[in-house]
């Protein structure tokens, strides 16, 4: 009994493999082939621009502090036209768990995530990207998208000049 | 004491209290935007909306302008307060800008939190927002009119509580702005407490815009160092950088507000030139090699001339347990005294208020809730600048105020006003009769009676004065005033401007050691032969730089603690660098004897923004951080002495040997601090000659001190050195023209204090027979340090500039 029961567990096992043999490979042969991931993937983190090409990122560290691993870093700083923008800005992704909050806190649709995966690097140092790095030429997913357009206190376009705004009060008069 | 019942909980409060206040004290939190616990309640946002469901009123009310009554039942979790609290939120929201991302008031924006608090997210309302034009007020503070509620907080702390003329209120209906008449610096040097009243992001810090978000920062509970008063503060560090300092609650000193020196004036601990390693003869070092190098130094220079031949000099910038440091390190070195402040004018006169003052001295809320003031040669603007403001609130509650002072007033409230020193008045107030004193004019003499009989007649009376004018036998004579004005059972209080944050802590720790003059005679006569100068400058501080600088040129070791590039530090064999307030742990007692313990904020370092250059920081690991090496005052006297301690072990050695001090051993940092149990000394009290007057005829010098560019750790910050007013010799009209010098004239200006050409500004408030001057660091004034009182000086029309 036990001769017979060890010559049918081996052919099992054979007609297994044998099988397996017929089936399409579930692994692909990394890097000659490169899967491409779907659009919403998140991988390497960018920074997009408005669509008159100026950086959307106004430095309010609401990703850096959503950010659960704390490995987003910026200075604020004001531009002669009272824009404020990120003197430099800096994501450490050897730290970065891809969770997205970040891009998910932005309120300017400056920072998103990209399927871009490919992030190895064998010195550490390279891993942390400083804004040059992290810059795109692109609006990304909502290319419409411009922050100063609604923010209402007068940076991109005249004070009162908005779609949603009035022309300033005249505080003098006493019309009512 | 009514009993209320709120939320289904009974609470008694005070008469006269309000039912938002009653909610507080019970820990429920009404939402509101305008009511301030020291502005009072006016009703304006129309948030704090409660139900009163029993009592002698019904409905929806405003729980800031509700008087609390026995038997009220208040819901503040009804349907009808809750909705009327999210319609209000929406109506405010209604215009609001769409900007939180790049306003400076973010995360700590009061309008942010109810809004989020309250659930409103989406804007119903379909037509245009409003805008304003915004105005430049100055270099402290930016403004941002697009975000206003019209809680009308700012023009009531400017206007009301600060005594400010040139802010307020314009338009109509829904055009309703905040600001000055024109564009321009914002006069009032309490102009900063905007910011921190505002519960939006109107009214911002400009100093600091855009440097920071509030979660980033780190702060600590602390004590201001800028003056005497040790107000209570918030400094806030980001990347090793002191970036802005908000007013803290202090009940006891300065309830809610700061001054603009104590809250733009912090700029001092990132001075670019600021010493951050040790420094012996030129070479720079570390630190046991440094200590082992001086430690030997100083021993071998006891050894061979004695204990006298080192001279141990502090000043009122150091803390508490710096001091005692010294005074350790003096016993190590064989008993060497300590020298507490580089001024002996102003030592003298600390130390005469520390002898005598007992249970006399009264802080800034005691002044809030005194019923009549005198102000003897006090000029407060430059001193103490929020000793004005809480004098300011006692007027506002009807108090009578009356200044002894030649100086121009410059008082944020009305007082009757002698101009003239007040000595020979305060000697008469001191007398029993109280005779006015000859020389008066009849005018003078009756305010003088009315200021005396106030006094007498007043319940809580406050003497307030400036150790700088007064001196040590005007300070005596404040004190012997004081007494003669009080009765058993009601003192008259005191309440002294002194030069320091610690001045006080260190005359108590050395109450009869030699004072600077004495320390120079045994330098010139080469008994010392080193000096240890620790926080102090006696360079720019000491009423005779010429001197001090020959001193100093004979000493074979001159020893510099200090974290200020001062003159003395860049003269010195060997620098120390020590760490500012904000970067270590300490305590300071306070100008009526209040111990007062300040917390690190954050540790020494290169801020990164001049590691980057600007840019990001340096690519590179490192084990260390840049410019570390500062250390706290005591720590590195400790280890100068051989005797390393930690702070604990100070602190309980300071409590046992000085029992005065006992309370420092359970002092909390942002607690309110321990009130000194201080006993008048005993000892026959010496009667101080007076003071080599100004011949007649001649003009008397007055160098004091200003707001900005006098203090020696403001005068250092950046956003305050560039609105330090022109350097310029004040005199009254009637001199100027008989000398022959008109507005904007220059002149030369010749005293014991060294030499200068000024441009005159016509001063019509000053006392005939005086000329005034401002120490400023950085011009020509530098060395003319105040605290000297009057002295003589010769004018003449000229010279090049």
């Amino acid at each position: 009994m036990t001769l017979w029961r060890s010559i049918r567990g081996t052919l099992a096992a054979l007609g297994v493999t044998l099988k397996a043999i017929f089936r399409r490979p579930a692994t692909i042969p990394y890097p000659e082939v490169k899967r491409v991931p779907a659009p919403r993937y998140r991988a390497r983190i960018v920074l997009t621009r408005d669509p008159r090409g100026g950086e959307r990122c106004v430095a309010c560290h609401l990703c850096s502090a959503a950010c659960p691993v704390n490995c987003i870093s910026m200075q604020a700083a004001e531009g002669p036209d009272g824009r404020r923008y990120a003197a430099w800005f800096r994501i450490n992704f050897s730290r970065c768990i891809f969770c997205g909050l970040c891009a998910e806190a932005c309120p300017t649709l400056a920072i998103q995530m990209t399927p871009d995966y490919e992030l190895c690097r064998r010195d550490p140092l390279e891993l942390v990207f400083e804004k040059e790095d992290l810059l795109v030429e692109d609006g990304g997913k909502d290319r419409d998208y411009d922050f100063y357009r609604h923010a209402g206190i007068g940076v991109a376009q005249a004070r009162g000049e908005g779609s949603e705004e009035e022309p300033p009060a005249d505080v003098r008069s006493l019309l009512p | 004491m009514p009993t209320l019942t709120i939320d289904e909980r009974e609470v008694s409060v005070p008469a006269g209290a309000s039912v938002l206040e009653a909610a507080e004290a019970l820990g429920i939190t009404v939402p509101h935007f305008c009511y301030h616990k020291a502005l009072g309640a006016v009703g304006a946002c129309r948030l704090c909306a409660v139900e009163i469901q029993a009592g002698p009123q019904h409905g929806l009310r405003m729980a800031c302008l509700v008087e609390a009554r026995d038997g009220m039942v208040v819901s503040t979790t009804a349907p009808a307060a809750t909705g009327m609290r999210r319609a209000v939120i929406e109506y405010l929201m209604l215009n609001h800008p769409h900007d939180c991302p790049v306003c400076d008031e973010g995360g700590e924006c009061q309008l942010q939190d109810m809004t989020v608090a309250g659930g409103h997210g989406v804007r119903r309302y379909r037509g245009k927002k409003r805008t304003f034009p915004n105005q430049e007020l100055g270099p402290f503070v930016e403004q941002e009119m697009n975000r206003c509620i019209q809680c009308y907080r700012c023009v009531r702390t400017y206007r009301d509580y600060a005594g400010g003329h040139d802010f307020g209120v314009l338009g109509v209906r829904q055009r309703v702005a905040y600001g000055r008449f024109r564009p321009g610096r914002l006069e009032s040097p309490y102009s900063g407490n905007l910011v921190d009243v505002c519960p939006t992001g109107v009214f911002t810090d400009k100093t600091v815009r855009f440097r920071a978000r509030v979660w980033d920062m780190q702060c600590a509970p602390s004590v201001c160092p800028h003056c005497s008063l040790g107000c209570a503060t918030w400094p806030w560090a980001r990347y090793r950088e002191l970036l802005r300092v908000s007013g803290r609650e202090g009940p006891r000193t300065n309830g809610f507000f700061l001054c603009d020196r104590g809250r733009f004036g912090s700029g001092h601990a990132n001075h670019p030139d600021r010493p951050r390693t040790p420094r012996l003869d030129g070479r720079e070092l570390g630190w046991p090699e440094a200590l082992e190098a001086l430690r030997e130094r100083l021993t071998k220079l006891t050894w061979a001339h004695g204990p006298g031949a080192v001279g141990l000099l502090t000043s009122g910038r150091a803390s508490l347990e710096s001091a005692r440091a010294l005074g350790l390190l003096g016993q190590a070195l064989g008993g060497a005294p300590v020298v507490c402040e580089p001024h002996p004018r102003r030592d003298r006169a600390v130390r005469a208020l520390v002898a005598e003052l007992g249970q006399l001295g009264r802080d800034q809320e005691d002044v809030r809730q005194s019923d009549c003031l005198l102000l003897a040669g006090l000029d407060p603007e430059g001193e103490a600048p929020m000793l004005a403001l809480a004098a300011r609130q006692a007027v506002r509650r009807g108090a009578r105020a009356a200044v002894w002072d030649p100086r121009p007033d410059r008082l944020p409230f009305p007082a009757r006003r002698i101009a003239r020193l007040p000595e020979a008045l305060l000697e008469a107030l001191a007398r029993p009769d109280g005779r006015a004193p000859d020389g008066l004019e009849a005018a003078e003499r009756e305010s003088y009676a009315e200021t005396r009989a106030a006094l007498q007649a007043a319940e809580r009376p406050v003497l307030l004065g400036g150790a700088d004018l007064l001196g040590p036998r005007g300070v005596r004579l404040l004190l012997a005033a004081a007494r003669a004005l009080s009765r058993p059972g009601r003192a008259c209080g005191l309440s002294l401007a002194l030069p320091g944050p610690d001045s006080f802590g260190g005359a108590l720790l050395c109450p009869d050691g030699p004072d600077a003059d004495e320390l120079l005679a045994g330098i010139e006569a080469g008994r010392v032969r080193a000096l240890v100068c620790l926080e102090a400058d006696p360079l720019s501080e000491h009423p005779d730089p010429a001197r001090v600088a020959a001193a100093l040129g004979r000493l074979e070791l001159l020893v510099v603690l200090d974290h200020l590039p001062t003159a003395s530090a860049a003269r010195a064999h060997a620098v120390l660098p020590t760490t500012a307030a904000a970067e270590m742990d300490g305590a300071f007692v306070n100008h009526a004897g209040r111990l007062q313990g300040f917390a690190r904020v954050y540790s020494a370092g290169l801020p990164i923004r001049v590691t980057g250059q600007g840019a990001h920081p340096p690519r590179e690991f490192r084990p260390d951080t840049p410019g570390e090496l500062p250390q706290p005052g005591w720590a590195v006297l400790a280890a100068l002495a051989g005797e390393p301690v930690e702070l604990g072990e100070l602190r309980a050695e300071l409590a046992r040997s000085e029992p005065r001090l006992a309370g420092l051993a359970g002092l909390v940092a942002g607690g309110p601090g321990v009130q000194l149990a201080l006993e008048p000394s005993a000892r026959e009290r010496p009667d101080t000659p007076a003071e080599p007057g100004v011949a007649e005829g001649e003009l008397a010098l007055l160098s004091v001190e200003a707001l900005f560019g006098s203090e020696p750790l403001s005068a250092r910050a950046a956003p305050v050195a560039g609105v330090a007013s022109e350097d310029a010799l004040a005199l009254c009209p009637a001199d100027a023209a008989r000398l022959g010098l008109g507005e904007g004239e220059p002149a030369r200006l010749r005293s014991a204090l060294g030499e200068a050409v000024l441009p005159v500004r016509l001063a019509p408030g000053l006392a005939p027979g005086f000329a005034l001057v401002q120490r400023r660091f950085g011009g020509p004034l530098e060395g003319f340090a105040p605290g000297g009182g009057p002295i003589a000086c010769r004018i003449e029309k000229g010279g090049a500039r």
